[in-house]
């Protein structure tokens, strides 16, 4: 190589006039590729889709002759609305203008502000949601049904609301696990979805952290 | 976008965004793409800007951070982190400028990590060392160190590169 990596860029660019600036039409309407644009749309559309989730849910609900579950999802899914409004003012507030570290550590500040936010409410959500449906499912017909046959199938002397008692034992069981891996369900589903990213982010502020102590 | 606004902050530091959004995408199409984010996230945060400090400093600011940050899915199959390097395949259709010297630079800066590819191009566009600290959030002792560093890895990769265009020829 004759030149240093100066004199190459020096001559590269001696017209910067030259340069081709692509155009910037219509820039609110092209797609954004970026991790905080992305992310901030994800939650819009998230909201959005849960409201009318959860309205429709209800609509199907009542038409199955179970209102009050579709009003208690409903009920339960009202939190996560808020929150998510609120997570995404917050995410609006993340100035780009500071140092790239300093960034990207208030942006990863932020994003771990939030998971931990969604995972206690995931913590409280699944185990009351499995409350609901067990409950639902036990006060139906076919449930009434099944705990009959079940009884005369396997009679016991404990029975409490017509249930027996190794059903409620079962239950809880269940219910036990569900508290127990809610938090750790909503994180696996999370690494899944956003794992490489959040990977990137942590190589790179662990990259400039090093620079910044050299 | 505003009009104005766009003509008379952000066109005059146009050459400083395409430099930077240069560097981080292999594609015509990648590269529009980071152009308008970084004008768009420019004026987004227009008023943040401190009054006390360069204009073109924020510009290289914003245009680093959206470009650090723009962790968007890659193809499948193709795993890259921080500190990879490019697999062949991965060849840049983006060829924007007219000399080839540039070309040749500008495929070695691309082999580097994101960080130090964010270092060169301040010390490129012969900012100081502690500007190029302020604007990546690190410390000015370790900066020089660094560029010597990237220096040498440009320096051995393009004479790789220039060795393996000999010999073909």
């Amino acid at each position: 190589m004759n030149k240093s990596i100066e004199t190459m860029w020096k001559q590269g660019f001696i017209s910067e006039g030259e340069l081709v600036v692509p155009k910037v039409n219509d820039l609110y309407n092209r797609k954004s590729q970026n991790l905080v644009d992305k992310l901030q749309h994800m939650f819009a559309v998230n909201i959005k889709a849960i409201v009318i989730g959860a309205l429709l849910l209800l609509v199907v609900m009542s038409l199955i002759g179970a209102p009050w579950l579709g009003i208690y999802i409903c009920v339960l899914l009202a939190p996560l609305v808020l929150m998510a409004r609120k997570e995404l003012d917050k995410s609006y507030n993340l100035s780009k203008g500071q140092s790239s570290l300093e960034y990207l550590e208030s942006f990863n500040a932020w994003l771990q502000d939030s998971i931990t936010r969604y995972a206690i409410y995931y913590k409280f959500f699944y185990p009351l949601f499995y409350v609901g449906m067990v409950s639902q499912g036990l006060a139906s017909d076919a449930g009434t049904r099944v705990m009959a046959r079940l009884l005369k199938a396997y009679p016991t002397d404990y029975v409490f609301l017509d249930i027996p008692g190794y059903v409620w034992g079962l239950i809880t069981v269940l219910l036990l696990v569900v508290i127990k891996y809610s938090a750790a369900l909503y994180r696996l589903d999370l690494n899944m979805i956003y794992g490489r990213q959040f990977k990137k982010l942590e190589e790179l502020i662990k990259d400039m952290r090093a620079l910044k102590s050299e | 976008m505003g009009s104005d606004f766009y003509q008379q902050s952000i066109l005059p530091y146009a050459g400083i965004i395409i430099k930077i959004c240069r560097a981080y995408t292999h594609s015509q199409e990648d590269f529009d793409d980071y152009y308008q984010e970084v004008c768009l996230q420019i004026l987004r945060s227009k008023d943040s800007f401190n009054a006390g400090s360069q204009w073109s400093t924020w510009v290289y600011k914003v245009a680093l951070n959206v470009c650090l940050t723009n962790l968007k899915q890659r193809k499948q199959g193709e795993k890259h982190f921080v500190s990879d390097a490019l697999p062949d395949e991965v060849q840049d259709d983006l060829k924007a400028f007219n000399s080839d010297d540039i070309n040749v630079l500008y495929n070695a800066i691309k082999h580097l990590s994101e960080i130090d590819r964010a270092v060169i191009l301040l010390y490129l566009e012969e900012k100081s060392y502690s500007e190029i600290a302020e604007i990546i959030g690190a410390n000015t002792n370790g900066i020089g160190v660094r560029i010597t560093r990237i220096k040498e890895r440009l320096n051995k990769f393009i004479n790789a590169q220039e060795g393996t265009h000999e010999q073909i020829n």
